[in-house]
């Protein structure tokens, strides 16, 4: 009889306690800083220096740089930058590698499509990415 | 008015009348069991810390049942082929028929009520016993050994748990010292009967929620035991009309319950000015909340208990409640 009514209580207690479900699809989910989502890429920032590609364990970036335009300086600058996110991971190696912070992780993490052809993200589209961006870059 | 149109002479005009209120009232049922599904889903789902249904029909749901219902009605009708297709066909009738038959019984307030039956208690339970054989014929005539064993459990619950139920209202009969509900409420003027027979009131509470084949008693459709019990075999329309049968028992049960032990339409002391018929709603909800309370919380028994806990715990419980309630008429309502 106690169990029954210690049973009773607790269900009762239970109505005014915080859900512990989401409104998910209506109110977007906030992740903790450190969630490692889709990346935000900075072109103005990258040196061309190949190494995110190169750490990458999937394969899954492909970047191509051009000379500077002013003949005076040294070094590259971006072309193309691109992430298949068929195959990408999201392993953060490519920002923890990257010495001038070029390339970021966000928050974001929706990458559903209806076709596999717009999981292929290309410079422009990782340039616009730029909500959520994660606050401390540093491991 | 009512109690005019009860007393006057019947007449082609009287059955219409009826037949009008009939409808109303079958519409104000059906609206209840609309908004009692969704509040049971509502209430069960805020008792596991979750919204319940928050989709259709803006943030709370109000539609969700309209639309279950919706695409209840315009299901494919499936009969079995080997099913015994007149029985099949008419179980669901025969189990909703009595369902709202018993609400002709049942006074909601002063003025307002359908039938003033000397014998008001007795009808209930007598009407609400043809169920049992609507859902034992479901069960028989889906040819489905499910189907049967559901069917089989649950008239055997039903008419275990239907003694207990009527031996604890002994009490109340005894004292108002009648059968007609009416009366039974108009004795309950200066203290409910909840208050004087107590064990009465435990007991009936218990079997109603037995008789409604409601957690912790809902062994007939077990969902994880049994397929679905005795309407396996039933789609659409018909499955809906089991559906039906259910809610408006709840409707029916918890208006008994009202109407018997809490006092029906008489106000709470000192808030007399507030309407009979809102008391009435008040208790009445209250019930219906306490039955949904139940089933968020209890788990369900084991198919040899439930007998076990109807003829060697409920029965012999009644049996003293009658004895308790003939020495408290005689100590103190002399």
């Amino acid at each position: 009889m106690k169990g029954l009514a210690k049973g009773l209580k607790y269900t009762l207690s239970n109505l005014t306690k915080q859900n512990v479900t989401t409104q998910y699809p209506d109110v977007p989910l906030q992740m903790p800083d450190r969630f490692r989502g889709i990346q935000k890429f900075y072109p103005e920032k990258c040196i061309v220096c190949n190494q995110c590609a190169n750490i990458c364990p999937t394969d899954c970036i492909q970047l191509t740089g051009n000379p500077h335009p002013d003949p005076g300086k040294k070094g590259k600058i971006i072309d193309t930058y691109d992430i298949n996110f068929e195959i990408c991971i999201l392993c953060d190696l490519c920002t923890e590698v990257c010495p001038t912070e070029a390339i970021v992780m966000t928050n974001n993490f929706e990458l559903a499509e209806y076709s596999r052809d717009e999981l292929f993200k290309d410079l422009v589209w990782l340039d616009e990415n730029d909500n959520n961006v994660r606050k401390e870059n540093k491991a | 008015m009512v109690n005019d149109l009860l007393t006057s002479p019947p007449g082609w005009m009287h059955a219409a009348i009826f037949f009008g209120l009939g409808a109303c009232l079958l519409m104000i049922v059906l609206g209840f069991v609309t908004y009692a599904i969704l509040a049971e889903r509502k209430v069960l789902g805020f008792m596991q810390l979750r919204p319940g249904p928050n989709r259709v029909g803006g943030r709370f749901g109000l539609l969700q049942t309209v639309a279950d219902v919706l695409k209840l009605l315009i299901k494919e009708d499936t009969i079995p082929k080997a099913a015994d297709k007149p029985l099949f066909i008419l179980a669901p009738v025969l189990a909703f028929a009595p369902a709202f038959m018993v609400l002709a019984a049942i006074p909601f307030s002063d003025h307002l009520k359908f039938s003033d039956l000397s014998i008001g208690l007795l009808y209930y339970i007598a009407i609400s016993g043809i169920t049992t054989v609507g859902i034992l014929m479901a069960g028989w005539a889906s040819n489905n050994k499910y189907s049967l064993l559901g069917g089989m459990r649950s008239a055997a619950q039903m008419i275990s748990y239907e003694i207990p139920l009527v031996i604890s209202v002994v009490g109340v009969i005894m004292f108002s010292g009648s059968l007609n509900l009416t009366e039974i409420v108009e004795g309950q003027k200066t203290v409910a009967y909840m208050f004087l027979s107590p064990l009465g009131f435990i007991v009936f509470l218990i079997s109603s929620i037995a008789e409604l084949n409601r957690t912790p008693f809902d062994l007939p459709e077990a969902e994880s035991e049994l397929v679905a019990g005795y309407h396996v075999e039933y789609s659409g329309f018909r499955w809906a009309f089991f559906m039906l049968t259910e809610y408006v028992y709840l409707f029916a049960m918890a208006a008994l319950t009202t109407v018997l032990f809490l006092g029906g339409w008489n106000p709470v002391p000192f808030l007399g000015f507030i309407p009979g018929i809102i008391w009435f709603a008040l208790k009445f909800s209250l019930i219906v909340f306490f039955m949904i309370w139940v089933r968020g919380t209890m788990p369900r028994l084991r198919a040899d208990q439930l007998m076990e806990f109807a003829w060697k715990v409920l029965l012999p419980v009644a049996l003293l409640n009658i004895f308790v309630s003939a020495v408290v008429k005689e100590l103190f309502l002399r």
